[in-house]
């Protein structure tokens, strides 16, 4: 089905490309950083018996990072867990339906989300709350808003072609 | 009211919404009718973060996404097939053991069928098995291997159990042991059945060779360590289970690229992003359950369900005979990640008042997900299989089901005989 391509979907398209590199990039660090840091803790405290005091809670946040960052990246192909029971036998007429259905309930859940988490962080951010060392509990946290966001603005963009689709005359 | 809203959010998840929205959509309703400000959602989620056992699951993992990208699978069947290729029924045994010690490595997430199978089926075939009866081998044994360390379902079932505290301690150290020998023993029935159902067609051993056991051992010698130490260095108190899942991730990095070379650095990103996509699902789901499972206790619902079971069931055989079915049908419904986050912590309470063993039912737990993977019509690697090996799904229910029932039936034995899985544990 040919959707005009213009200048402003290019534009999009780019955007979303160089936001996958930024995901993408982002996760190698920090998987890398966070094997090593444990190592490095493993053999610090059995070889010397000591240890980096901050070393524990950051693997820790990072596990967080990690995570949140690998559920925006499950979204871009809409690759989250789900029961898939009844889709995979539904007629492709019904399924471009049910699809839609589906995709705009997570954008509209995991904005609600996006929102209620970006409340918290602003009350840690308040309540100069500290996470650990001198590192701002909100710094921690500020994924967990961002990464829904992320989630929503993928879904909210799925429904919107799923919708130009449904409209589209058919060829 | 309530019902509609429920009936609705069971609609969705049934049409394939994310699971993780679901629970979500159903916590914030439970809070928002309690009257609790719904940022505690955040609060529940960052609780990941205060969780340090959970590092395991990023960690374990990766290493076992490495591990199927490379050529492991090769070696391993190569160093099994050396040393049990001459027993009677040898590939077959072979094949069992080998997708079984892979899997308790890379998790069942399909990775086995799609690399041990490529490699078992075609080479079953070959030694004379028939087609019906390699299909169906190679189908049941991608799960084959959950109930053994480290595999990830086992780390989750003891997080989810150790988060609940209710009152029971239960450690991952004691999971890990009393996995052993119900895996064993499946492992024992599956290639005695396999032995005799071939008894008409006979099946040529190879000899046992030592130039080419030498060999095996030679090519696998960087590899064959790995399950050693991660026990020992557990069994031993020397690292805790997190922290062998980081030096497992290590060593498997430096070993398959710097050593075997055979991952190179370019492929890196995608496989921690593969891998990370599916940590991200599972830890976005446990994250969101927290909070759920927290207004579920709040709201005293395991203490309701338990007690809507005792009309029922009094007898704690009958509640196992009831867990086993609905185990089965949730399996074949639902992965096995989300199955334990959100069935657990409803499930362990009402089980110990029946004074069913906590570890004792996470094994009866993940033996019948075990199976689930591959009951008909929707088990997850029945459609994996179908598609790898490009055979009709109907074909590869046939082909599976009497491994099903060989497996039910250690399912049974497991589940009915508690010392099985608790002997080693005082």
């Amino acid at each position: 089905m040919p959707i005009k391509t213009t200048n402003k979907t290019i534009f999009f398209t780019r955007l979303s490309l160089v936001l996958q590199k930024i995901e993408d990039s982002i996760l190698v660090s920090l998987l890398l950083i966070m094997i090593f840091m444990a190592v490095l803790q493993i053999f610090l405290r059995n070889f010397f018996d000591s240890g980096i005091v901050w070393s524990d809670p950051l693997v820790r946040v990072l596990v967080l990072w990690i995570g949140l960052i690998g559920a925006m990246a499950a979204s871009r192909t809409d690759n989250h867990i789900n029961i898939d029971i009844i889709s995979r036998f539904l007629p492709p007429h019904i399924k471009r339906f049910t699809t839609l259905v589906v995709h705009v309930f997570t954008a509209i859940i995991t904005a609600v989300m996006a929102w209620v988490s970006l409340r918290f962080v602003g009350m840690e951010m308040a309540d100069n709350i500290i996470a650990f060392g001198f590192i701002p509990a909100w710094v921690c946290e500020i994924i967990i808003p961002i990464a829904f966001a992320v989630i929503s603005v993928r879904y909210t963009s799925f429904s919107i072609n799923h919708l130009i689709q449904l409209f589209s005359p058919r060829p | 009211m309530i019902y509609l809203f429920i009936g609705i959010l069971i609609l969705i998840a049934l049409l394939g919404a994310p699971l993780f929205t679901i629970i979500i959509a159903g916590a914030m309703a439970g809070f928002y009718t309690s009257d609790i400000d719904l940022s505690v959602m955040a609060i529940e989620l960052y609780r990941i973060a205060d969780t340090p056992i959970l590092l395991a699951l990023p960690l374990f993992t990766f290493a076992g996404y490495l591990l199927g990208e490379s050529q492991t699978s090769q070696r391993l069947v190569r160093l099994t097939q050396v040393f049990l290729g001459w027993m009677p029924g040898g590939l077959a045994i072979v094949a069992f053991v080998v997708c079984a010690l892979f899997t308790a490595f890379t998790g069942a997430s399909g990775v086995t069928i799609v690399a041990m199978g490529a490699l078992l089926y075609p080479a079953l075939q070959q030694a004379g098995y028939q087609d019906n009866f390699s299909l169906g081998l190679v189908t049941t044994s991608g799960s084959l291997g959950l109930l053994l360390p480290p595999s990830l379902p086992l780390i989750l079932y003891g997080i989810i159990a150790q988060q609940m505290s209710s009152g029971v301690q239960i450690s991952i150290e004691e999971l890990f042991i009393a996995g052993i020998f119900p895996a064993i023993l499946m492992i024992v029935m599956l290639s005695l059945w396999s032995i005799w159902t071939n008894k008409k067609n006979p099946i040529p051993r190879t000899k046992f060779s030592r130039k080419k056991a030498f060999q095996a051992i030679k090519d696998s010698a960087w590899e064959i360590p790995l399950p050693f130490f991660v026990f020992a260095g557990i069994y031993s108190g020397y690292f805790a289970v997190s922290e062998a899942a980081a030096v497992t991730a290590m060593y498997v990095l430096v070993v398959e690229i710097f050593i075997y070379k055979e991952i190179k650095l370019s492929q890196l990103a995608s496989i921690i992003r593969e891998s990370m996509i599916m940590v991200g699902g599972i830890l976005l789901i446990l994250g969101v359950s927290l909070a759920f499972t927290n207004f579920l206790i709040d709201a005293e619902a395991p203490m309701k369900l338990f007690a809507l079971c005792q009309t029922f069931v009094t007898n704690k055989l009958v509640f196992l005979i009831l867990l086993n079915i609905f185990l089965l049908i949730l399996g074949a419904m639902l992965d096995i990640f989300s199955a334990i986050i959100i069935m657990v912590p409803l499930m362990l309470p009402v089980a110990l008042e029946y004074g069913i063993h906590p570890v004792h039912l996470g094994i009866i737990f993940l033996a019948n997900m075990q199976i689930g993977y591959f009951t008909p019509p929707v088990g997850m690697n029945l459609f994996i299989a179908g598609y790898r090996f490009n055979k009709p799904i109907v074909e590869i229910y046939r082909a599976t089901i009497p491994f099903m029932l060989v497996l039910l039936a250690a399912v049974l034995i497991i589940t009915y005989w508690p010392g099985l899985s608790l002997f080693l544990i005082s």
